[in-house]
């Protein structure tokens, strides 16, 4: 029961994470996506085994964007009709605008709480391999991918190596923000040349081992399909169902 | 559309975006910390650093897809990379990667000069705002404030992922590691370009 979603199929619970994110796009009222977003939080806390340290962590700059969207709509509003809820020195702040605003902000929440959602309970490499066998992506890109993703270790060492090497030849540490952006360049260079080299090799290594590129049937690793993911998939649907009906029962 | 392309150049496209990926996701973090206090128009001014692979890929490997493909793998990448902003990303690469690709296939794929990638970040900044203003809710704006989103943002497009994926790709290209890539060939003028 724990570890049903991160038993889930990956290839489905993208493509449903991916429909509630979208439907939610078409809702301008508050309820709808703060239903969404506890909805999440409920399915998480029965279905997964995540660190809720790390949730909170991933949660708290998106409860500052969220609250940027909160302003920004207040003061930036397009339809102000309705009756005044609320004035602060002078600004007066309708019902429409209101509701957009909290609208907009609790869209932030829910687009993130469903995106941490699949980030902490997937696994990157069976998500790779999930899409190739089950959404047909060409097994030319998808291990194109995975050997990126191998790679991302030796890029981020390669990346303080550089650094210290510039260091130890006495380049100046630049403080203005500009410059230091313009600098960037220095150490880009580098690890993006070394990154052609290492992409020539792999694919060399990779070609010498008889990999074409080719679709194929059979895999060494199989990612399935099974009937839990029919019910999650199930339990995501009817969730979006509550949470877009909202506006009916609730008001 | 794939069978043209050889291994080493998707491969090629990978590791690209990991390194991206990298910046990406450092800029994400700004952006919205950013945002928090400035608003969703934070975003603006930096989201060419978001289109520039695809530039820069497309300029190297000059194949139809380049664009498209690229930023895909880019923003699959991000994803794997574990971050908050999920899965959507790989939406949002896709059209961002199509509006890079529109400017290129305009030209059949056979100018890359400075005005051509300029075009093509300006393309992606487009194709992004669309996206960005059905999931981010831009309807509730004012129009001023839209209108001024969408421009700051054509900017970036142009100068960041533009411009600046030129001056990236010319730096790499002076070390000689671009050897045996499409981009050595037609400055040597032996293959169409």
């Amino acid at each position: 029961m724990k570890s049903a979603l991160h038993n889930m199929n990956p290839a489905a619970k993208f493509i449903v994470v991916t429909i509630c994110m979208l439907t939610m796009a078409f809702f301008f009222n508050p309820w709808t996506p703060l239903l969404m977003w506890i909805g999440v939080l409920l399915i998480q806390l029965l279905f997964s085994r995540i660190d809720w340290k790390v949730w909170i962590l991933f949660m708290i700059p998106f409860v500052i964007m969220a609250f940027g969207y909160f302003w920004t709509t207040l003061v930036f509003a397009e339809d102000k009709s309705g009756p005044v809820v609320l004035s602060i020195w002078s600004i007066n702040i309708t019902e429409v605008q209101m509701n957009h605003a909290l609208s907009l902000s609790f869209r932030v929440l829910a687009f993130s709480g469903l995106s941490l959602l699949f980030a902490l309970t997937t696994n990157p490499v069976s998500f790779i391999l999930s899409l190739m066998q089950q959404m047909k992506l060409s097994p030319k890109i998808a291990y194109s991918i995975l050997v990126g993703y191998q790679f991302l270790p030796v890029l981020k060492d390669e990346f303080v190596q550089i650094q210290q090497a510039h260091r130890l030849r006495g380049a100046i540490q630049e403080k203005n923000a500009i410059h230091r952006l313009l600098h960037m360049r220095k150490i880009l260079l580098p690890m993006l040349a070394g990154a052609v080299r290492k992409a020539e090799r792999a694919a060399f290594a990779m070609e010498a081992r008889g990999f074409t590129g080719e679709k194929r049937t059979s895999f060494y690793k199989v990612i399935r399909v099974g009937r839990l993911d029919g019910y999650l998939v199930g339990l995501f649907m009817l969730l979006l169902i509550i949470s877009c009906t909202s506006v009916l029962y609730i008001n | 559309m794939l069978k043209s392309w050889k291994l080493k150049e998707v491969v090629l496209m990978s590791l690209f975006s990991v390194v991206f990926g990298i910046v990406y996701l450092l800029f994400l973090h700004v952006g919205n910390i950013w945002a928090g206090f400035i608003g969703p128009v934070a975003y603006e001014w930096i989201f060419g650093i978001w289109f520039i692979v695809s530039i820069i890929c497309m300029y190297i490997i000059r194949k139809p897809g380049a664009a498209v493909i690229s930023e895909t793998i880019a923003a699959a990448i991000e994803v794997l990379l574990g971050n908050a902003v999920g899965p959507r990303l790989i939406l949002a690469g896709i059209i961002q990667g199509l509006g890079a690709e529109a400017a290129f296939a305009a030209t059949r794929y056979r100018r890359f000069d400075i005005w051509v990638l300029m075009l093509a970040g300006v393309g992606a900044s487009v194709f992004s705002f669309i996206y960005g203003y059905f999931l981010g809710g831009f309807t509730v704006f004012s129009t001023g404030y839209v209108l001024l989103m969408l421009g700051i943002r054509i900017a970036s497009g142009a100068v960041i992922a533009g411009i600046g994926g030129k001056a990236v790709v010319d730096g790499l290209l002076a070390t000689g590691s671009l050897r045996g890539y499409p981009i050595t060939r037609a400055k040597k003028g032996e293959a169409r370009a």
